[in-house]
């Protein structure tokens, strides 16, 4: 409905708008240039809001027919672009303003400090409000995707609400306990971008990232600090890069108003390819209620047998998942005097997700206001109250049980009348999320004063105080049994149980800075700053869990048999005392130093205190270099930071916690888990980047080129150890590790016309990482795995030498001749030698477990098109994540459950390629399906349960991916249309979201992980909540 | 501006403990910018020298440093009894008590598996009762270093039967993080030797500190039946290395005489969070999550197929299936009915046993395991009259234990295919009448090595991986990623261990 109403509009406007042109008078004249007063010949003459327009002469001069009423545009490249209304003039001339746009460009930096591109010597890179908002997404994380070089983001899945993990530049530290993530600043206040798994369950579904409560709507611009030293000033908690988010601010004038709404759906994206030829049973007998969903016979035999028997199978995959939606409402008003102005928004959003029965809420209110009480004294504050939160579901399990379910059945038949599971014997899925529950319900207040006080013309002082605060209530919920003498309980529900947790948060922030200024004769401009700073943490989780209920639905702690409480506790505090200079010579060589003092509490003196330099330079050579004409920019730039570290509190201390498992009346203590270390002392980092930027026809294309390495010293880790010590972790200074990269960024623009413009912006990155060292006395450290059939497991282990994120399991055995068995790597697999065949005419698994991939990919990009033809506006966003391998553990169980579509061949025969143990060619004929073959030899539980599933090998694809990650299509109703009345402005637009994906993996959408957001685990996509296909529309309306 | 160290910020942190939990949101503001102000305020002030303890927050709060010893023996004497239980989660599959429903499974058909979380729960109780033991030395309480000797010792003996070996003499230390490994002579003995200590700590009248009674929950605090309990773990270990050259029956029946008198010594724990392990495994069975399922070994022996004999225990320990019989699953062979697993058509680990119900207690040993130990030593001694009565006061014992009928009991025990008669009684009979009183401990697996598995109809496990009977277990794999330096070459896990060759 919506887009036939689009339609029509577009229509009727184009044919209300022609016959309102009208020629009746011609003007003409010259166009020179501002800076030297030489015409200038090519410039485009287009009369506004029409396809009418011409060129200037060699001469600089033009001549074109138009209405009194027309307004001209005048636009040329290198200069301003520039309008005139023409009234009844018959001569207009136009002097025309060079364009320095990418030259005096101001970026936000550290602290909010605001500064000049060209003075940075460090790479810098941002995103505005509408590239960030042009695909709706509702996570900021996942609005960043593919807009940034350096940048690697991911979302986790497609459930409503859930978290997306972001990671500059790769992975820092060997701990995988450590947050891996850039610190995210909201307005000078510290933002809490934890994803956290406080309650049981909790972990595998799909919890939030806490950035995600931040409306992108109310996000004026996103800035991304990468390096040492982008970052320095933030000290070690911007040791991952930061995030800087601006909100947007009021401006003075009228009032204004903005109203905006959004409705979408949303379906799975992809799905894995599943056999349809083989029904329930097992070894080829069929047996409506056994356990196993696919061994048994083909449909056709088992109607045979069992007339009730459907025609097809269901496609139980396609059938267990529902069209997703959601609604967004945005409002905002903003204006002010020239001495107060404000901002005030509020937005409210509502989710259902693709699995049954999850959904997600948000409501965020915001109020930024700024009072200039003189020329000297000015104040802002900025509010932003958020509720969020909502009914989360265990994907992994959904997916695990789809496995088991057989397709002989519909899943969606889920329930009985009487409420309970309805199944043939397995575990439905749907019956699981219709009754194991996760709610969470966020309430969370970010807010911030700031003042800042100029007594002297060169010198400012300023002072920012904020507040970062929540409270997240988790209710972990799942009824009873019934007691019916035909019900079937959902294995998870057990007895019914009702857990209920929250965790209170608040940080303080609190930054202190006075900046001065000095010029040293006509060349030399020096400013100085100095500051305080301090984060102030701490957090509170309190929780029940009540197992047992007596009253089947009824949720309340006095409704549980037993209750085991949980609590923890949590304060950090971290002081910086910093210095930054910086100096200026003639306009085009700048250099900075910086220098910061950390004290913190998760150390202890003198360790606790730790100072650290960084120093960058920036050279503008097109400044000084006389350059031809089409370069208008050039710099060079370069930089070395040095950043400290320091460890997770109370890393330094050992005691004993509370021993849970007691029954209720007793309680007892126990060793905690990790062996703490007095004696830990801070890691640094340092890091080198050097970069090119060169701007070519004045801003129509870009090129920003970086290159950076940093090695990160003496680690603080947290090492599994041995049991045998006593604890299950120890936390110990070891290890180094390095990244090095590359960044690309291109900025285009191959039209620029008054009626018609297109920019192109591309992204690339790659980055390496080699795990030097480890620790003495240990081979390897493994931080993830994930299990699979007959020993298929697949671990990720850190190896010195190698990289991180690399996947080990088993594999195929690979031939080695007798006597140079010894030239088998015991890491590597040597995919060029053939595969060894065993006795039984079957392939002969290793062991041992191999690298198979690394989870981590060797490059990502972006591209985005911004294309505007008068009233329309298209983007086009492609990214790419390429040269990364994931652990399909769905295929594992489908070839283990004789779900995957390649086991259809499971009653052929087949010569397995390889050779004998001997080096001879395999020549043996074997049957691949279960029980006797054609053979007459018994091959019990078949070529897929015996072989193929126990080798990881087969299972960790390359999921390497491209996408269109959104296409968005905008129109603007002419302005014409509202002149009278409040209305300013209209707007409809339609999205589509991951419209078109390229992978060879074989399981969902590769992007979705298994582990949540805040996990530094990325090597595992098998039963994940699968990523959307999303239609939006939206309309938006200024007043 | 002087002040005294630390006084400001002493205020501050009272202040803040003040501070409400669950504030309204415009409070919390209104009292974060304020105190945020006074923080500010505070530290440009007075400078950061004045403020240290405003960083010195390495208390924990989530521990404590110094736990008081009854806190230490509620968490050790609760996970003895739970490891006893998690080692026989899976050994009673080698002895076939139990067998999987799935085919090839791999506990049931002897394929190396990693049993990490168990011998992870070992190591960490044997680290709170190194705790224990060391702070009960520090308060010269020898009733506390005695319990935590013989606890120490039984969980060294549950590695070393298991494993073969583990770290011991270096570990529980911050001083490495990669403890060695002793020999399994060495774990021998020094299980031993903390038993004899444990003797000797737990025959002092005079502790500073008496166990707790309300946090002893094996023995409610009683330090003579500790003492029993040490004896009866000597027995075992005395008797453990029949097939060794130094085996000394004389010893084993001396530990024996000062160990249990009656049922009501055993060395027991029944309060659970929730319910015993076992009858856990029994309600996820009853929910679909197969498992506890008994081998037609046990089954058979009971039921009468083996030795023609119906064994009364077999009602205490299962229930009959829909078919009206007992019926056990071979081990390896999985479900051996195509109907659905839910249907009761075998026997299972069952809720009314009063072995493996919601509130039965585990059994670390007993007075009739103990009465075993005595018959085949005084067998091996050559005193058969005295190992006569105590295998026909074992059996007795077992089944009071079990509430079998005395009518039943006697019926059993008087059938002359258990009443022997001293001159006819033999080790296959006591190891036959063992392998029921031991029905779900781990102590059973150490009878089967030193038996080498010679009971009536003892068979290989379907489609196993070996040719032989199991002899050992595989060192864990995280372990072997983060203690790989030490943990010894891998062997067959056909291979006995030191005591069983």
């Amino acid at each position: 409905m919506k887009k036939f109403v689009h339609v029509w509009l577009v229509t009727w406007l184009f044919t209300g708008l022609s016959v309102a042109i009208a020629q009746d008078q011609t003007v003409s004249g010259t166009v020179t240039s501002e800076k030297d007063g030489a015409s200038v010949p090519g410039v485009s003459v287009a009369v506004k809001g029409t396809t009418q327009g011409t060129l200037t002469n060699a001469a600089g001069a033009y001549s074109i027919a138009v209405n009194s009423r027309a307004t001209l545009v005048f636009s040329a490249i290198g200069f301003v672009t520039q309008e005139m209304a023409v009234g009844n003039r018959s001569v207009i001339n136009v002097v025309l303003a060079e364009d320095t746009k990418t030259l005096n460009e101001v970026v936000v930096t550290a602290l909010g400090i605001s500064r000049d591109k060209k003075a940075l010597g460090y790479s810098a890179q941002g995103v505005d409000n509408e590239e960030l908002v042009q695909n709706r997404q509702t996570n900021l994380v996942n609005a960043l995707q593919g807009k940034v070089a350096g940048v690697t983001i991911n979302s986790t899945g497609g459930a409503p609400g859930q978290g997306a993990r972001i990671l500059i530049r790769g992975i820092n530290s060997i701990d995988v306990g450590r947050d891996n993530q850039p610190l995210f600043v909201i307005d000078g206040i510290l933002l809490d971008n934890s994803t956290s798994t406080t309650g049981s369950g909790s972990e595998l579904r799909g919890m939030s990232n806490r950035a995600a409560d931040i409306n992108p709507d109310d996000v004026e611009s996103i800035n991304i600090l990468k390096g040492g030293a982008a970052t320095a000033l933030y000290g070690l908690r911007g040791a991952n890069g930061v995030v800087v988010i601006t909100t947007k601010s009021g401006k003075a004038g009228a009032l204004r108003a903005n109203f905006s709404s959004t409705y979408g759906v949303e379906n799975v994206n992809k799905f894995p390819e599943i056999q349809d030829k083989y029904t329930i049973g097992y070894k080829g007998e069929y047996d409506p209620n056994s356990f196993w969903p696919s061994w048994g016979p083909t449909v056709a035999d088992a109607k045979k047998i069992d007339p009730t028997h459907p025609d097809k199978l269901y496609n139980h995959f396609k059938d267990a998942y529902r069209q997703g939606q959601q609604f967004q409402n945005n409002l905002s008003f903003s204006g002010g005097t020239d001495k107060v102005t404000f901002l005030s928004s509020i937005s409210h959003l509502y989710h259902e997700g693709v699995i049954p029965f999850t959904s997600f809420n948000k409501l965020s209110a915001r109020l930024n206001a700024q009072v200039k009480f003189s020329e000297k004294f000015t104040t802002s504050t900025n509010l932003n109250f958020i509720n969020s939160g909502g009914d989360r579901y265990n994907a992994d399990r959904f997916n695990e049980s789809l496995n088991y379910w057989s397709p002989r059945y519909d899943v969606r038949d889920y329930i009985k009348p009487d409420g309970t599971m309805k199944t043939y014997g397995n575990n439905n899925p749907i019956y699981g999320a219709y009754t194991n529950k996760l709610k969470d319900n966020v309430n969370r207040l970010i807010g911030g004063v700031n003042f800042n006080y100029t007594p002297l013309t060169w010198l400012s002082l300023n002072y920012r105080a904020g507040l970062d605060t929540y409270s997240d209530s988790r209710l972990r919920t799942a009824p009873g049994p019934r007691g019916f003498a035909d019900e079937y309980v959902y294995e998870d529900n057990a007895l019914g149980f009702v857990y209920q947790y929250n965790t209170q948060f608040r940080s303080i922030t609190s930054t202190f800075t006075a900046s001065g200024t000095a010029n040293f004769g006509d060349n030399l401009k020096a400013t100085l700053r100095v500051g305080h700073d301090l984060y102030d943490r701490r957090s509170r989780s309190f929780g029940a869990e009540g197992n047992e209920l007596t009253v089947y639905n009824y949720f309340d702690l006095r409704n549980a048999k037993s209750i085991t409480p949980k609590q923890s506790a949590e304060d950090y505090r971290l002081m910086g005392i910093f210095g930054e200079l910086t100096l200026e010579y003639q306009n085009y060589l700048y250099l900075t130093l910086t220098g910061r003092n950390d004290i913190t509490s998760s150390l202890l003196a003198p360790n606790n205190s730790f100072f650290y330099p960084s120093a960058s330079a920036s050279y503008v050579f097109s400044q000084h270099l006389k350059l031809p004409q089409s370069i208008s920019l050039g710099k060079l730039r370069a930089s070395y930071a040095k950043i400290g570290k320091d460890a997770l509190p109370y890393s330094t201390t050992t005691g004993y916690a509370s021993y849970s498992s007691l029954p209720t009346g007793y309680t007892g203590f126990t060793r905690g888990d990790v062996l703490g270390d007095p004696t830990l002392r801070p890691e640094f980092t340092e890091t080198f980047e050097g970069g090119l930027e060169l701007g070519f026809f004045g801003s129509r294309l870009g090129l920003d080129f970086t290159y950076y390495h940093s090695l990160s010293k003496d680690q603080i880790i947290q090492v599994n150890v041995t049991s045998a010590t006593g604890y299950s972790k120890a936390v110990i200074n070891s290890g180094t590790m390095r990244n090095q990269g590359v960044e690309l960024a291109l900025r285009g623009s191959p039209i620029k016309k008054s009626n018609f413009s297109w920019d192109v912006n591309l992204n690339f990155s790659a980055n390496r990482n080699t795990v030097i060292s480890i620790r003495e006395g240990l081979k390897e450290i493994s931080y993830a795995s994930q299990s699979g059939y007959a020993g298929s497991t697949v671990t990720q282990k850190l190896i010195p030498g190698t990289a991180y994120g690399n996947l080990y399991g088993t594999s195929y055995k690979r031939y080695y001749a007798k006597g140079s068995e010894g030239e088998e790597d015991p890491i590597t697999i040597d995919k060029s030698r053939p595969i060894v065949i065993g006795t039984n005419g079957f392939p002969v698994r290793n062991t041992a477990q191999k690298l198979i991939g690394n989870a981590l990919p060797r490059w990502v990009g972006g591209l985005n098109n911004n294309i505007s033809y008068r009233d329309f506006s298209l983007s086009v966003l492609f990214d790419a994540q390429v040269g990364q391998y994931r652990y399909n553990q769905l295929d594992n169980f489908f070839s283990a459950f004789g779900i995957a579509k390649y086991t259809e061949n499971r009653n052929e025969t087949k010569v397995f390629d390889g050779v004998l143990a001997d080096g001879t060619p395999n020549t043996k004929e074997v049957f691949l399906g279960q029980g006797k073959g054609p053979d007459g030899v018994d091959y019990n539980v078949g070529y897929y349960r015996n072989v193929y599933r126990g080798i990881s090998e087969n299972f960790v694809e390359d999921a390497s991916w491209v996408r269109l990650r959104s296409v968005r299509l905008g129109y603007n109703l002419p302005a014409s249309l509202f002149k009278k009345g409040p209305i300013r402005n209209v707007q409809l637009s339609v999205t589509g979201n991951n419209l078109w994906l390229a992978t060879k993996y074989k399981g969902y959408d590769p992007e979705a992980s298994s582990f949540n957001s805040g996990s530094n685990v990325t090597g595992f996509t098998g039963f994940v909540y699968p990523a959307v296909r999303s239609f939006l529309f939206s309309l938006n309306v200024g007043f | 501006m002087e002040y005294r160290t630390g006084s400001p910020c002493e205020k501050l942190n009272a202040r803040q403990k003040q501070y409400s939990l669950i504030p309204t949101f415009t409070n919390s503001l209104i009292i974060m910018m304020k105190r945020t102000i006074l923080i500010i305020t505070l530290l440009t002030t007075l400078g950061m020298s004045g403020c240290k303890d405003y960083f010195d927050l390495n208390e924990n709060p989530n521990q404590v440093i110094t736990p008081p010893l009854k806190s230490l023996l509620s968490t050790t004497t609760q996970k003895t009894a739970l490891n006893s239980q998690n080692v026989a989660d899976f050994t009673s599959y080698f002895v076939q008590y139990l067998a999987s429903p799935s085919a090839g499974s791999n506990t049931d058909t002897y394929q190396e598996t990693s049993y990490s979380s168990t011998w992870d729960a070992i190591y960490y109780a044997m680290a709170d009762l190194t705790d224990m033991k060391r702070l009960a030395t520090e308060q010269n309480s020898s009733e506390y270093v005695g319990v935590a000797d013989v606890m120490l010792s039984y969980h060294l003996n549950l590695i070393a039967d298991t494993y073969g070996s583990g770290p011991f003499t270096q570990a529980f230390k911050a001083e490495t993080l990669i403890p060695a490994y002793d020999s399994p002579e060495d774990m021998y003995n020094k299980g031993l030797r903390l038993l004899d200590d444990g003797i000797a700590e737990l025959s002092k009248t005079d502790s500073n500190i008496k166990l707790s009674a309300a946090d002893d929950l094996i023995h409610g605090g009683k330090r003579e039946a500790w003492l029993k309990t040490a004896y009866a773990l000597k027995a075992r270990m005395l008797n453990k290395i029949s097939k060794k050259a130094n085996y000394d029956p004389a010893a084993v029946l001396e530990a024996v005489s000062k160990s249990y008198t009656s049922n009501a010594d055993d060395a027991q724990m029944g309060v659970f969070l929730l319910r015993s392990p076992w009858a856990q495994t029994a309600r996820n069975n009853a929910l679909l999550v197969l498992d506890g399922w008994l081998s037609n070994q046990l089954i058979d022996q009971l039921n009468g197929t083996t030795y023609g004999l119906f064994d009364p225990r077999v009602e205490k320990i299962t229930d009959k299936t829909i078919d009206d019989v007992y019926k056990g699953t071979v081990n390896g062979a999985g479900n051996s009915t195509a109907a659905s697993n839910t249907v009761k058509d075998e026997s299972y680990i069952s809720l009314n046993s009063p072995l493996t119900g919601d509130s039965s207690a585990l059994l670390i040993v007993t007075y009739a395991e103990v009465k075993l130990i005595e018959a085949e030593a005084a067998l091996r001694a050559g005193n058969s009259e005295r190992a006569y009565k105590a295998y026909l006061e074992g059996i007795k014992a077992n089944m009071d234990k079990l509430g079998v009928a005395t009518a039943a009991r006697d019926k059993y025990v008087g059938n002359p295919i258990v009443s022997v008669g001293a001159a006819n009684l033999t080790l296959d009979l006591i190891f036959k009448e063992k392998y029921v009183i031991t029905y779900l401990n781990p102590e059973a697996w150490v009878d089967a090595r030193r038996f080498d598995y010679k009971y009536k109809g003892f068979k290989l496990p379907v489609s196993a991986a070996l040719t032989t009977f199991i002899r050992r277990v595989a060192y864990p794999t995280n372990e072997i990623s983060e203690n790989g330096v030490n943990v010894p070459a891998a062997s067959p896990l056909s291979e006995p261990l030191f005591w069983d060759k």
